[in-house]
């Protein structure tokens, strides 16, 4: 009979336990969210890389909310004076009662959290895109580092669409970052701004940076004309190793001077690029760009998924936020396609005012939709090296626009 | 210090006023927007800078190392005398008729691709082969190319 008993005891234990008594419909919601990305990750290939562990964090966060959990102290009642259990630990008397601590450890993606939210993960991260970046075609037409500017105003702009929808300065500065359309800099800036929003801003900066090829070509199409799109630009000059070798020392330079809230993203940035350029260092190059920069992306990703649990991920801030990136983006990618037109008038009609919508940084998937769009004009048409110049500034140029924010925002 | 940093906090925290939401948002953007482009101008004054420095700079090498290799080319030394060689005259390549224009273009092309880079190479002739695969060899090509 005992037998018995002991073992209703122990699966009515385990079935209290369970997720199907502890989880509330909010996780339930979010569950079919994370196989929905899931599946868009693996069958419809959108950033799969990011996506496929952004989306089983969230899955598992929301099966098992505790893996997320911060270490705790549990306070447990002494049998007596010499209780054996309570050896090595510290005590406390309440109320007449002794207690020891018996501390509880987090979960596993808790700790593996703490490189998001000290700020390490997304500045390594772009020490690898410095490793697989060329910088050529900026340092062979530098004029496109106005077009990385003018990707940038979105942001600005959604600064202050966040403010009047009730947010306060930190956070709308961290949601404004999504226009930079920079996964890495827009964690980075959230941590710092605004980490109670870190699960939102990160999977609305990344959804969007997946959905690049579908937002962006409508506004290219509806800001310019057919000339216009038709437009094929000169080659651009070689550029020699020496000044590859220089540009990221000045940028660095420059950079942390001027704004050294910018220096972990751009120096991290310039340091891989160094390390390709170099070519000395050509070990070093590929651990950073291969091995250390996939380990940090699986870390990145199943973290910040792990972000989106249900109870605070389905809000109405959730909402605000999503449609705030979507206008963020969309200004960036207009400012970016404005600014290529006044280039194309005051060039006489020699740039394709579509390289301007690379100015989001999204490498180097905006620089590929740029060469799509400009190839269903005229099929001969090769502008994907023209617009990699705007792309890659605008990496210099979103790194720059984080450095802004954090320096102007009381935080 | 602490109490600053807790008033500091409480004033990050609370709801902006409408005054307070538009002075806010114009400092931000004015201040991004001048200093982003003040930041990326300035990166373009110095990247047109320095390639101009560089570029001079490594036009004059090579101009250096041109000459070097021109004098190499058409003087010789003995006996600490410098003769001028005789120039090598060249003669156009013998081709064989009905060869099309595009055909010798793409000959041309791929012998100096596959040559050391720096080095002249020369056509002699160019001369349609006799004969060919037969069909069997074609067969037998196709069917080991055809995966690729």
């Amino acid at each position: 009979m005992e037998i018995i008993q002991g073992f209703f005891d122990a699966i009515y234990g385990i079935f209290t336990g369970s997720g199907l008594m502890n989880l509330n419909w909010q996780n339930y919601i979010m569950i079919a969210v994370s196989v929905f990305l899931l599946y868009l990750a693996i069958y419809r290939q959108y950033e799969p890389l990011l996506l496929l562990p952004i989306a089983f964090g969230m899955l598992l966060v929301n099966l098992y909310p505790e893996i997320m959990a911060p270490p705790a102290t549990e306070l447990v009642p002494m049998t007596g004076a010499n209780d054996p259990a309570a050896a090595g630990h510290a005590t406390q008397l309440i109320n007449g009662t002794w207690y020891y601590e018996n501390p509880q450890y987090g979960g596993l993606l808790y700790y593996l959290y703490q490189g998001v939210k000290l700020g390490i993960y997304p500045p390594l991260i772009f020490l690898g895109i410095g490793c697989m970046t060329d910088f050529g075609p900026l340092i062979s037409n530098p004029k496109s580092l106005i077009l990385g500017a003018a990707a940038q105003i979105g942001i600005f702009i959604t600064f202050t669409g966040a403010i009047f929808l009730g947010f306060s300065e930190a956070q709308a500065g961290a949601i404004a970052i999504i226009g930079g359309a920079d996964g890495p800099t827009a964690i980075f800036v959230t941590t710092k701004l605004a980490p109670e929003l870190l699960g939102s801003i990160a999977i609305a900066a990344y959804s969007y940076m997946a959905l690049v090829p579908i937002i962006q070509p409508p506004i290219m199409k509806a800001l310019t004309t057919k000339k216009e799109r038709a437009v094929v630009m000169e080659q651009l000059r070689p550029v020699s190793k020496l000044e590859k070798i220089v540009f990221p020392i000045i940028v660095v330079i420059l950079i942390s001077i001027f704004l050294p809230d910018a220096a972990p993203l751009v120096g991290m940035l310039m340091l891989g690029n160094l390390f390709k350029e170099s070519g000395v260092v050509d070990r070093i190059a590929k651990a950073a760009q291969n091995e250390l920069m996939n380990i940090i992306t699986i870390f990145l990703g199943i973290t910040v998924g792990a972000t989106a649990r249900g109870n605070t991920f389905l809000t109405l801030d959730t909402i605000k936020i999503i449609a705030l990136g979507l206008i963020a983006f969309s200004m960036g990618t207009s400012f970016g396609v404005l600014f290529g037109k006044l280039m194309y008038k005051l060039t006489g009609g020699k740039v394709n005012p579509l390289i301007g919508s690379a100015g989001v940084s999204a490498v180097p998937m905006a620089a590929r939709v740029s060469q799509r769009v400009g190839q269903q004009e005229n099929p001969g048409n090769f502008l994907l090296m023209h617009a990699m110049g705007p792309n890659v500034a605008g990496v210099i140029g979103s790194a720059v626009a984080a450095g802004v924010l954090l320096n102007v925002i009381p935080h | 210090m602490l109490q600053t940093g807790v008033y500091a906090l409480q004033g990050a925290l609370r709801e902006l006023t409408l005054p307070e939401k538009f002075i806010a948002s114009a400092k931000v953007i004015l201040t991004g927007f001048v200093v982003v482009f003040s930041m990326l101008l300035l990166l373009i004054l110095i990247i047109k800078l320095y390639s101009a420095v560089i570029g001079g700079a490594q036009r004059a090498v090579d101009r250096r190392a041109k000459r070097k290799e021109l004098v190499k080319e058409l003087v010789r030394e003995e006996n600490g005398v410098h003769i001028i060689k005789k120039p090598a005259y060249v003669t156009a390549p013998a081709i064989e008729e009905g060869i099309p224009e595009e055909v010798i273009a793409v000959i041309a092309a791929a012998v100096a691709a596959s040559g050391t880079p720096g080095a002249q190479t020369r056509i002699k002739s160019i001369k349609k082969a006799n004969g060919g695969r037969s069909a069997w060899a074609n067969a037998g090509v196709l069917d080991n190319t055809r995966p690729f």
